[in-house]
């Protein structure tokens, strides 16, 4: 037994003769807040997939609380709460019926915080679900994987059809969930911003695997932009450990490097007679620069 | 007209599988045509053809799906002249699956005479076959439009609502031609006006759709908000049937049997179409259960089930929805058998012959694992040709229990293959691909 929330090694997933994730290793522990970064077709919704058992891996495992994901037992189950992409809410239910059938299948339903949430965040519970709007569907949805507490938490996109209003409570409601240290969050979205404000470690997928997984503030300090002042012509090319993208200009450079240190500084300054300025990147830009 | 003409091409060749049958079902026709011209009284391979046309009317299976898609899609309102030339791309491949019907029947009914040359010299019987000729196209068209809108219903809504009318629309298509051939009250004349009044109210319909549509949006929403609670019923204690789709079974009962009841009011006779029909009626029953494999995804993560314990849960939820299905529609057999005076043989063969339907329909679907692939539509077609034959064998007037009691029992054989193969299937179940556009977001990754 193991004290991870999520654990998982050498993960791969092909499907027939694409190969969608490659020799994936990682892990989620508690207090974890996981954003997942990554393009259209990268591999998000697979990977979450992967965790909760919908399919099973190509090679490699994944453990969630130590029990294989691909046969998670009932009490493991009753640990976890999924939103996924697209909804799977039962169009001829009401929204009182469609929780009172979710709710059925957890023995520590949270009655009164659905029903303070759904006063919140306008959830009419008369409603017919299939005369509900993409983003009234979505709120529901998410209320649903809420319900029981879950100590594993994973969304697929929760927020991509919410209105901001909705998702600036949707948002609160995952930092308070959030708050106790004590739970793992693990969600992928396009809207970095929200990564951004919610996340404290990163995944980001790119070409099958992950490109990036660590803490946000680190993955800041990692990914800057130089300014590289005082270049000498005759010095032409110089080369930077680590550079995604170099634009010059005579004697000026800019520069996005990865792995950046205070040290890989020192040396480059000294070794090309050169003044460096290190500009710190947002989310949205260092994702950016990862996929040119 | 590129545009109809691209949308037609789809409708034909949009998937390789359709596009294998469009492909097969215009050999066989060529086939067929090609004996009926050059080898005399070759009337009597004409089913060659029938074949060709049924597989050729297949092949184009995809329209009443893009037809819907597209006419709820926001492209048919955007793009000029979008719902115009959707009509005319509709009424286009009708006219396309009905052509060799019109070509083909009057060439094996020639081709039954002894000399076709001498036979053709007479003007009244070259008027008799241009005359059948028209008959049996126009026939064709009306046929394979309500085939078409029961496919649309039966595909696009998936619910009781769209395999009721569905039902209803292949009652009437199977009943109305029953009468009128009995009546001998179908001229050119009757077909054309039918054609023209589905037709001018189809496409008046349609294209006025919009409009209607936006009229009912400024009324009230809500204008019966307890009437899909009451059919929802009461939930507690049938949640995983709720979640499955399997709680309500009188919803399915009542689809089967009202179009039934309606039957009665156009015939009486006739026991083999009834039991024909009865058959097929007996295979829908099971054939919701192809949605199962999809619908269980919601489920995994809500109870302490392994995919294996999972499968067992999944079939036993679906034998409490169609075993309540099945037993009514037993009865009401008796009850049509005694109506429509059935011979007592004809009861005890067709009895459990709908077992079979059901029970055949039932493990089909729940094979469907992975959307519909080669396998699952070889054995489907091949499934309901072996029950479609059983009935014509069982509503012979003088049975041969032998073959229909060995031929039962390979049904039999095949329904434990088939629920061998589901079972073995949900051990692996891969909730990524149990949909054809969950597959495809799979694929993409």
């Amino acid at each position: 037994m193991t004290d991870a929330t999520v654990e998982a090694s050498n993960l791969s997933k092909s499907f027939g003769d694409k190969q969608v994730l490659q020799d994936m290793s990682f892990g989620v522990s508690p207090g974890d807040v996981i954003g997942v970064l990554g393009k259209n077709g990268a591999g998000k919704t697979t990977l979450l997939e992967l965790m909760l058992g919908f399919t099973p891996p190509s090679a490699g495992a994944v453990r969630v609380f130590g029990h294989d994901s691909y046969s998670l037992p009932g009490s493991i189950k009753s640990r976890v709460g999924f939103v996924p992409q697209q909804d799977e809410l039962l169009d001829q239910l009401t929204v009182a019926d469609q929780l009172r059938v979710i709710a059925s299948f957890y023995p520590r339903w949270d009655s009164s915080l659905i029903t303070r949430l759904c006063g919140e965040w306008g959830v009419d519970t008369n409603a017919r679900i299939k005369s509900m709007s993409v983003g009234e569907r979505q709120k529901l949805s998410i209320l649903l994987a809420f319900g029981h507490k879950p100590e594993l938490l994973i969304l697929d996109e929760p927020v991509a059809s919410l209105d901001p209003i909705a998702r600036r409570q949707f948002l609160e409601q995952l930092l308070t969930i959030s708050a106790d240290g004590e739970r793992s969050i693990v969600f992928s979205s396009h809207i970095v911003s929200d990564i951004e404000r919610l996340a404290n470690r990163i995944w980001i997928l790119k070409d099958g695997k992950l490109d990036w997984q660590g803490d946000l503030d680190a993955l800041k300090e990692s990914i800057v932009r130089l300014h590289i002042r005082g270049l000498k012509p005759e010095l032409a090319p110089f080369k930077i450990l680590g550079l995604l993208n170099l634009r010059r200009d005579g004697a000026f450079a800019t520069a996005v490097v990865r792995d950046w240190t205070p040290e890989a500084q020192e040396a480059l300054e000294k070794s090309a007679s050169v003044q460096i300025e290190v500009e710190t990147l947002g989310l949205e830009e260092i994702f950016v620069e990862l996929h040119r | 007209m590129k545009a109809v003409a691209r949308l037609v091409w789809s409708y034909f060749t949009g998937t390789p599988v359709l596009r294998a049958f469009t492909i097969g079902g215009l050999t066989l026709m060529a086939i067929d045509f090609y004996i009926l011209a050059t080898q005399p009284q070759a009337g009597e391979k004409f089913w060659l053809a029938m074949l060709g046309i049924i597989v050729f009317f297949v092949g184009s299976a995809l329209m009443p799906v893009m037809f819907g898609r597209l006419a709820r899609s926001h492209a048919a309102g955007v793009l000029p002249g979008g719902r115009v030339k959707l009509l005319i791309s509709v009424f286009v491949t009708i006219l396309l699956v009905a052509i060799p019907a019109g070509v083909l029947a009057p060439a094996g009914f020639v081709s039954g005479n002894i000399s076709v040359p001498e036979f053709m010299k007479d003007p009244r019987a070259r008027d008799y076959v241009l005359q059948l000729s028209a008959i049996t196209f126009t026939s064709a068209v009306l046929f394979a439009g309500w085939m078409y809108l029961a496919m649309w219903f039966l595909t696009s809504q998936r619910n009781m609502a769209g395999l009721f009318k569905g039902l209803l629309v292949i009652t009437l298509v199977i009943f109305a031609p029953a009468r009128e051939i009995r009546d001998l009250t179908v001229t050119l004349l009757w077909n054309l006006q039918q054609i023209a009044v589905i037709w001018i109210v189809f496409g008046a319909g349609f294209l006025l759709w919009p409009r209607f549509k936006a009229a009912r949006a400024r009324r009230s929403r809500e204008r019966f908000p307890g009437f899909d609670r009451a059919l929802a019923g009461n939930t507690a204690g049938r949640e995983f049937d709720v979640m499955l789709g399997t709680a309500n079974p009188w919803m399915l009962v009542a689809a089967l049997v009202l179009p039934l009841l309606l039957a009665t009011r156009f015939v009486r006779e006739f026991p083999a179409v009834w039991i024909y029909f009865l058959t097929i009626c007996s295979v829908v029953t099971g054939a919701f259960t192809g949605q199962a494999a999809e619908r269980s995804r919601a489920l995994w993560l809500r109870g302490d089930w392994s995919r294996p314990s999972l499968f067992a849960s999944v079939e036993r939820s679906v034998w409490r929805h169609n075993g309540v299905v099945l037993g009514v529609l037993l009865l009401v057999t008796v009850g049509i058998g005694k109506y429509a005076r059935f011979s007592p043989t004809l009861l005890m063969a067709g009895l459990p012959l709908l077992v079979l339907g059901t029970l055949l329909s039932t493990y089909l679907g729940l094979m469907i694992t992975r959307g519909l692939r080669w396998l699952e539509i070889v054995s489907g077609v091949g499934v309901m040709l072996s029950l479609m034959a059983l009935a014509v064998l069982v509503a012979r007037e003088r049975v041969d229990l032998a073959a229909v009691i060995a031929l039962e029992i390979v049904l039999v054989v095949l329904a434990i293959v088939a629920r061998f193969v589901a079972r073995r299937r949900w051990t692996q179940i891969d909730w990524m691909m149990c949909r054809p556009d969950r597959a495809m977001t799979a694929r993409g990754a």
